[in-house]
């Protein structure tokens, strides 16, 4: 059992852990008193360092207490902001947090974790036999996460399988498992209930999204290629550019049209890779996959085009066309003809 | 002459129809609903329409056999997929689960009598032949020509053995219980295997597509199941994984001891990347290094045979050992597949479910005959040999043969065979 609030500390997410909280049946207004002050300034240090190093530190030297507590003030924090890029960014620095912590811990840690929160079937190995292997894992399990693994080692044929278990050493276990929390901190901040909070906390919560919308000016500027010029850009590429970089969802057709639009303007592949990578850390390889395959490196070796306006219209992806839209019929034809027309 | 066959031959369509429809008069009865029938999507292909009926759902098995009674499909599938409302349309179904699936089809395994039989029909008349299609139709001056797979028994043999390795991979690898296995011979060219266990029916397109994956052996890194360049005090030697090891690795090196043990020179050449002096070293040696698979390393066990080689035999030991799957099948969470004891409109063989123990004594050309009663006086155009049942029948070129009732619906199916008056 994981009891001691050490594990609380590292694991805020675990069935106890929760109980534990909910124990001391806090309100949100209490929150503002100062004795909670520690409390609140660690939530918005936890946010603060997922935007800024994209991981959450593990902090123990003020106590386990404001660890365990900071972590459902930084989710109520999150869910209030409702930004999806945050959203997102957020689980994933407290998913390598959790990892990072894991790989340290004693195996029985790791099994209680995979067992009780997430219903998996795993067993650990006896020592000795199995070397070099910690872990062996029911590949159902072990589905559920890897194929969103961008590396050859993760692929099932890679994997020792037998009798289906696959069998993991501990940092590969570990990395496994913080997949499963990040979905499921994910899931926790959406269908966290909204809360009224009081004004102190708002100020709080004004300061993050300063940092937030810093963060995201950022991403903009160090992803633009210098020869791309993104004022030429149609207003169909710019509505599902902004949408990437906030976060939000964008349809097959427009990742396509995307993709497909920049690749042709010049940007390599993997600055688009990166470009997609703050929504998709943990979805690499598809990404790799899917960028590189419109780029016409795999498959076919055709490079694609965009859809001309015509069909950007039918799929609802054109914003309602600008005055240079009435001449064109393509995206691309917009972009030439705009860039002609900053140079004069 | 070309007017006086017309008049004596008849096109068979509407004879198979009865027939058809016969057969399910007979036994729409004993064909059993595929479990949680009511959350399946059914599907259809009619003999007039070329078209699928679907989003078909039956809420009583006797719906569904008055069904087929009474429109006699030429084909009947369900869907692998379990959904809420599996008859509203696709996007609105309301997916719950699938079962996983394989589709093993002769078609797409290359086997070396392909060539042979080869055999196509003329679209604009009911003129057919063997081998290669005549620029012209002789009979009605078209030029358009569909290819007619002919159903093999080596094709046959090969899928079957596919299938066979299939399952290995399934009970060895995947650890499902070989009774929760199921084959089901198509009615035609190749086997499905389908397995309905509650674990696996969430699995996404992803995780199907590495199990498809695992399977071809695609993706597979040579390194990561052992096989490797070592830096000893003695020197670099390669290492590699062993006969009896677990999943990929044991296979890899089983199927490299049996190209040793079975290539001649000339197909050890004909390995890509292998050049002819290395081939004639590897074969010279074949038996030290056979030997040092009982006591040794063989993969070390020759100088000159080194990882780069060591590597590209893996590569044709993987492509042996890897089964031939029509990835889509899998993958695909909305597939239909044949329902068990239906017909197959190609052939007028019923598709048969086996567990996965009897594949091996199935004799697919025997145990899927639909029709058994009756004999038949057929004019037929053009055909392979072939057997159904236990005789071998064929070839025949414009000849007017006798023939059993299965053999002489296989024909009908083909499009080889016209009705006598
Ligand atoms: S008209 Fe064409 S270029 Fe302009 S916004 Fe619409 S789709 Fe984009
Ligand atoms: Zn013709
Ligand atoms: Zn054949």
């Amino acid at each position: 059992m994981l009891v001691s609030k050490e594990d609380f500390a590292k694991y805020p997410f675990i069935i106890e852990a929760v109980d534990y909280v909910k124990s001391l049946d806090l309100k949100t207004d209490e929150l503002s008193q100062p004795e909670f002050s520690a409390v609140v300034t660690r939530a918005e240090t936890r946010i603060e360092e997922a935007l800024i190093d994209g991981i959450t530190k593990w902090e123990s030297r003020s106590g386990y207490e404001i660890e365990i507590l900071s972590y459902p003030v930084a989710v109520i924090f999150v869910s209030n902001i409702d930004d999806n890029y945050l959203k997102r960014r957020y689980a994933l620095a407290e998913a390598k947090r959790v990892q990072a912590l894991l790989k340290e811990d004693v195996d029985e840690k790791l099994i209680e974790i995979a067992i009780s929160v997430f219903r998996w079937n795993v067993k650990s190995l006896p020592l000795e036999v199995y070397q070099p292997f910690d872990f062996s894992l029911s590949f159902i399990d072990y589905l559920r996460n890897a194929p969103g693994f961008h590396d050859y080692r993760w692929k099932l044929v890679n994997k020792r399988l037998i009798n289906g278990n696959v069998f993991l050493q501990k940092d590969e276990f570990s990395r496994l498992i913080s997949e499963e929390v990040r979905k499921h901190i994910e899931e926790t901040i959406k269908t966290s209930p909204k809360v009224e909070l009081d004004i102190l906390l708002l100020q709080r919560i004004e300061r993050i999204k300063q940092r937030l919308n810093l963060r995201k000016e950022r991403i903009r500027i160090n992803e633009q290629p210098q020869n791309i010029i993104s004022a030429a850009y149609p207003p169909c590429i710019k509505q599902i550019y902004d949408f990437l970089i906030s976060g939000q969802h964008i349809s097959h057709v427009g990742r396509f049209t995307l993709t497909s639009f920049l690749l042709n303007v010049g940007m390599k592949v993997d600055k688009l890779i990166e470009l997609y990578t703050p929504i998709s850390d943990f979805n690499l390889r598809l990404t790799r996959y899917q960028v590189e395959h419109i780029a016409g490196v795999r498959g076919s070796g055709t490079k694609y085009t965009p859809p001309s306006c015509e069909t950007l219209k039918t799929h609802h992806i054109c914003p309602g066309p600008d005055d240079l839209c009435t001449n064109i019929k393509h995206p691309l034809a917009y972009y030439r003809r705009k860039i002609r027309m900053i140079r004069k | 002459m070309r007017i006086q066959r017309v008049k004596a031959m008849k096109n068979p369509r509407e004879f198979i129809v009865q027939k058809f429809t016969e057969y399910y008069r007979e036994n729409a009865n004993n064909i059993a609903l595929p479990t949680s029938y009511k959350k399946r999507e059914f599907g259809f292909i009619l003999f007039d329409k070329r078209v699928m009926l679907r989003h078909k759902a039956f809420v009583e098995p006797r719906f569904f056999r008055d069904f087929i009674k009474s429109i006699t499909p030429s084909d009947v599938y369900h869907s692998a997929a379990y959904y809420k409302q599996p008859s509203r349309k696709m996007g609105k179904k309301g997916w719950i689960g699938t079962d996983l699936i394989f589709d093993i089809d002769s078609d797409h395994i290359r086997t070396p009598c392909k060539v042979e039989h080869k055999y196509w029909t003329c679209e604009g008349c009911d003129q057919a032949g063997v081998g290669k299609h005549p620029p012209v139709c002789s009979q009605c001056g078209g030029s358009k020509f569909k290819m007619v797979a002919w159903l093999c028994e080596t094709c046959l043999e090969t899928a079957k053995s596919e299938a066979l390795k299939l399952i290995d991979f399934l009970v060895n690898d995947f650890g499902f219980p070989p009774q929760d296995i199921e084959v089901c011979f198509s009615g035609h060219r190749g086997y499905h295997i389908h397995i309905e266990r509650e674990e696996i029916k969430q699995l996404d397109q992803d995780a199907r597509k590495e199990i498809v994956d695992y399977v071809l052996g695609t993706g597979l890194k040579v390194s990561l199941h052992g096989l490797m360049e070592v830096i000893r005090r003695t020197g670099k030697k390669v290492i590699g994984p062993d006969l009896n090891d677990p999943g990929w690795g044991g296979k890899i090196a089983r199927g490299v001891y049996d190209i040793l043990v079975t290539y001649s020179l000339q197909q050890l050449k004909e390995i890509n990347g292998i050049n002819k002096n290395t081939a004639s070293l590897i074969y010279s040696h074949r038996d030290k290094i056979l030997k040092s698979w009982n006591n040794g390393n063989p993969w070390g066990s020759i100088k000159g045979i080194g990882i780069k080689t060591w590597e590209k035999l893996v590569e044709t030991s993987v492509d042996n050992q890897a089964v031939s799957i029509d990835t889509v099948v899998t993958i695909d969470i909305h597939r239909l597949i044949r329902m068990p004891l239906t017909l197959h409109g190609k052939t007028g063989l019923k598709v048969i479910s086996v567990p996965s123990k009897s594949l091996e004594r199935l004799d697919p050309l025997r145990d899927a005959i639909a029709f058994s009663k009756g004999t038949l006086k057929v004019y037929v155009l053009a055909a392979h040999r072939f057997r159904i049942g236990e005789e071998i029948y064929g070839p025949y070129r414009k000849e007017t043969v006798k023939l059993p009732m299965a053999a002489a619906i296989y024909l009908f199916c083909k499009r080889a065979a016209l009705l006598t008056d």
